[in-house]
């Protein structure tokens, strides 16, 4: 409805939508959509926008699957000499408490992958490890995966691990980017239509042109990030040299972060006490984005860090006009 | 070269922007004068305009800026790609501000596509090589984010033309520029919007007086226009009698969907001008305002595409107009927390150009349209709120 750039994924993300929120208990929805097959297609730009499109639709359906693991996994496919859907990547985070390992969604079945640099990836089934339920709000099945190094299996080189490995980390960020967007709009569309039906003095609130502003910004920061993600993803299919700017995935997932908790924080002060309540579901749409932002890279060191990157090689971080020319085939 | 076979007509180029941005890049890498002059920091703001000019001159001699303009009226062709190419690259190779050719994508699409083809195949080939430069006469005293309750009258005159008079304010460039696009009153004060006609005034006429109002931030672009019983002839009637208001709304709709790819790229000019002096405790700033000029320039691309496939971009237009202000000042927060000379005195060029950006971004939420009349537009006209 409001999109500067029209995504060529919008069909997609519809379907996607009417998968996640169709599939029945113990069904797989990745399986009913067909997403599994499309990690095998990734030369392909038409399947790999639909593979990232459905983040998106993840998001605003509160969704919960082992979709980004799985993305991340992606590229080491070829080298772990593993079929699409049964390799799922852990996420490694770091924190003054030491680092763990995060697993998204259940990985009930699937192989682990752990890739940690310098010392190549390994492999352990997910019954192997010790699977420690992490409980946050959000609608997201998140374990804290415990494992013996000694029962890990070397399975890619640390030169070959090395080379993917950037592509993966790209891929999880636009991935989690993309999924922000959609916990995002999933609750600022939730806001829009409560004060359009909430009334106070005699009147819906959304009359009220503080409430109203607040709104408007949070769909700017919603329609901005929506812009960047998608000529992210759009550059991503250019088949031209250094057609992405550097760094891009993580102006993408710092913009995500800090635009999804800033629409998330919106939206609830127009919910007013309501929104900050279990029953109501903006806590799980405002916790998923809390949870993203935690993951490959917080907005704030990202953003720290690419001020200090910019400053230092003082490059110029913009798309070069002639790679978006590319992408829209001008 | 190869972008010089045409004096009129079609520019070789005319079909490939691509192979446009290439060979513009090639040109502008071999440091013409006139490039060199421009992207020095000038404070003088009279000094500026005259190097910016001849840079205009230049590059429209040169065939570069002629591509984005119709061939019938002096351009080379192609559409408005070639200029959102143009002014990249110019940003990129050093050229710190559009200064008052940020008009040429304001007005001039909107007077291309409604004003009288004879005059504009006149005065576009003039404004390109900088030689008569345009203003715009929208806001009054009394009529600032209420456009419609302007006061300015045209009264039509027996034997054809009309008698313009009243008075414009924040009429930008005015003191440089020979034409201005007026908006007046040909019908009564209650018709409102439905009353008001577009008219191009010849500022050297008689009866015109144009006041340069000194600015907050040292600069004075910005100026007050009387008019009394100045006559213009009915060939500078843009659009329709009444239809003032379609004209003033195809400007602002482009303007703010185009314009922040314009100006977005003088930003990151701004940036790069200023990493020396960056210190690390600035860092946040700086990604910050990296994340907002990333985000104009993938949604205003989007704009500029959608005005080259003719789509009108509508009250979307405001998203950009708003991202385009937090950009212009997280970078100049950045340039404060980077260059703090700019607040304490003026000791060279460098810093009282900071001074003036600086300054002059904290007023960017005011111009074209104020940031809580396109955050209204948001809430009626795309979210639906009652």
């Amino acid at each position: 409805m409001t999109s500067v750039v029209e995504s060529p994924d919008r069909e997609f993300l519809e379907a996607a939508g009417a998968a996640l929120r169709g599939t029945g208990p113990g069904e797989d929805p990745l399986e009913a959509l067909g997403w599994w097959d499309l990690l095998a297609e990734f030369d392909d730009r038409d399947a790999r926008g639909a593979a990232l499109a459905l983040f998106r639709a993840q998001g605003r359906e509160l969704a919960d699957t082992a979709a980004l693991g799985a993305l991340i996994a992606q590229p080491y496919l070829a080298a772990a000499g593993a079929e699409p859907g049964t390799l799922v990547a852990v996420i490694v985070r770091r924190s003054a408490r030491g680092e763990r390992l995060l697993a998204v969604g259940d990985v009930a079945g699937r192989t682990l992958l752990v890739d940690r640099p310098g010392q190549g990836a390994s492999v352990i089934a997910a019954e192997k490890t010790e699977l420690v339920p992490v409980t946050v709000p959000g609608r997201l099945t998140l374990h804290e995966v415990r494992v013996d190094d000694a029962a890990l299996t070397p399975a890619i080189a640390e030169a070959e691990a090395a080379a993917v490995r950037a592509r993966a980390v790209y891929l999880g960020r636009i991935g989690a980017s993309l999924e922000i967007l959609g916990a995002a709009e999933g609750t600022l569309a939730l806001a829009v239509s409560y004060a359009a039906s909430r009334e106070q003095f005699g009147r819906p609130i959304g009359t009220f042109q503080a409430v109203r502003h607040l709104l408007a910004w949070a769909q700017t920061d919603s329609v901005a990030l929506e812009s960047v993600v998608t000529t992210a993803v759009a550059l991503d299919a250019v088949a031209l040299d250094a057609a992405a700017p550097q760094r891009h995935d993580e102006v993408v997932k710092a913009l995500a972060g800090r635009n999804g908790r800033r629409i998330c924080e919106r939206a609830m002060q127009v919910f007013g006490g309501i929104g900050f309540t279990a029953e109501h579901d903006h806590h799980h749409f405002h916790s998923r984005v809390l949870a993203l932002d935690a993951l490959l890279g917080t907005s704030a060191e990202l953003t720290h860090t690419l001020g200090a990157w910019w400053r230092e090689s003082r490059a110029d971080p913009s798309a070069s006009v002639r790679a978006l020319l590319a992408e829209t085939g001008s | 070269m190869l972008h010089i076979t045409a004096s009129s007509g079609s520019g070789p180029l005319r079909d490939d922007a691509c192979s446009y941005a290439a060979a513009l890049d090639d040109w502008l890498a071999t440091r013409p004068a006139a490039l060199e002059a421009a992207s020095r920091p000038i404070a003088a703001y009279d000094q500026r305009v005259a190097v910016t000019s001849a840079l205009m001159g230049v590059l429209y001699d040169e065939g570069w800026a002629r591509y984005g303009w119709p061939e019938q009226l002096g351009g080379f062709g192609g559409d408005i790609v070639h200029r959102a190419v143009m002014w990249d690259a110019l940003a990129r190779h050093g050229l710190p501000a559009m200064a008052l050719y940020e008009h040429l994508e304001v007005l001039l699409p909107t007077l291309v596509a409604l004003g009288n083809p004879t005059f504009m195949a006149e005065a576009l080939p003039r404004f390109l090589r900088g030689e008569q430069v345009w203003s715009q006469g929208f806001s009054e005293p009394e009529a600032g984010s209420d456009l419609a309750s302007a006061r300015t009258r045209a009264v039509e005159r027996d034997g054809g033309g009309y008698a313009i008079t009243g008075r414009k304010i924040w009429t930008s460039w005015a003191r440089y520029a020979r034409w201005c696009l007026v908006l007046a009153r040909t019908g009564t004060t209650e018709s409102r919007h439905r009353g008001l006609s577009a008219f191009i005034v010849d500022l050297q006429d008689p009866g015109v007086e144009v006041r340069a109002i000194e600015q907050a931030n040292g600069t004075d672009e910005l100026a007050e226009v009387t008019f009394d019983e100045v006559l213009v002839g009915p060939e500078r009637l843009v659009g329709e009698i009444g239809g003032g208001w379609r004209v003033a709304m195809h400007i602002l709709a482009h303007e703010r969907g185009t314009f922040g790819w314009f100006r977005h790229n003088f930003l990151t000019r701004e940036v790069l001008d200023n990493l020396s002096l960056g210190r690390p405790a600035g860092d946040t700033l700086l990604g910050n305002a990296l994340l907002d000029l990333a985000a104009v320039r993938a949604s205003s691309f989007g704009g500029v595409r959608a005005h080259a496939a003719d789509t009108v971009l509508g009250p979307r237009a405001a998203f950009v107009k708003l991202m385009l202000a937090a950009s212009e000042q997280a970078v100049n927060d950045w340039v404060l927390a980077s260059d703090p000379d700019l607040a304490v005195g003026v000791q060279d060029d460098h810093v009282a150009v900071n001074r003036q950006d600086y300054l002059f971004s904290r007023i960017v939420t005011v111009y074209g349209g104020s940031q809580q009349m396109q955050l209204d537009t948001i809430a009626k006209q795309i979210l639906r709120l009652p």
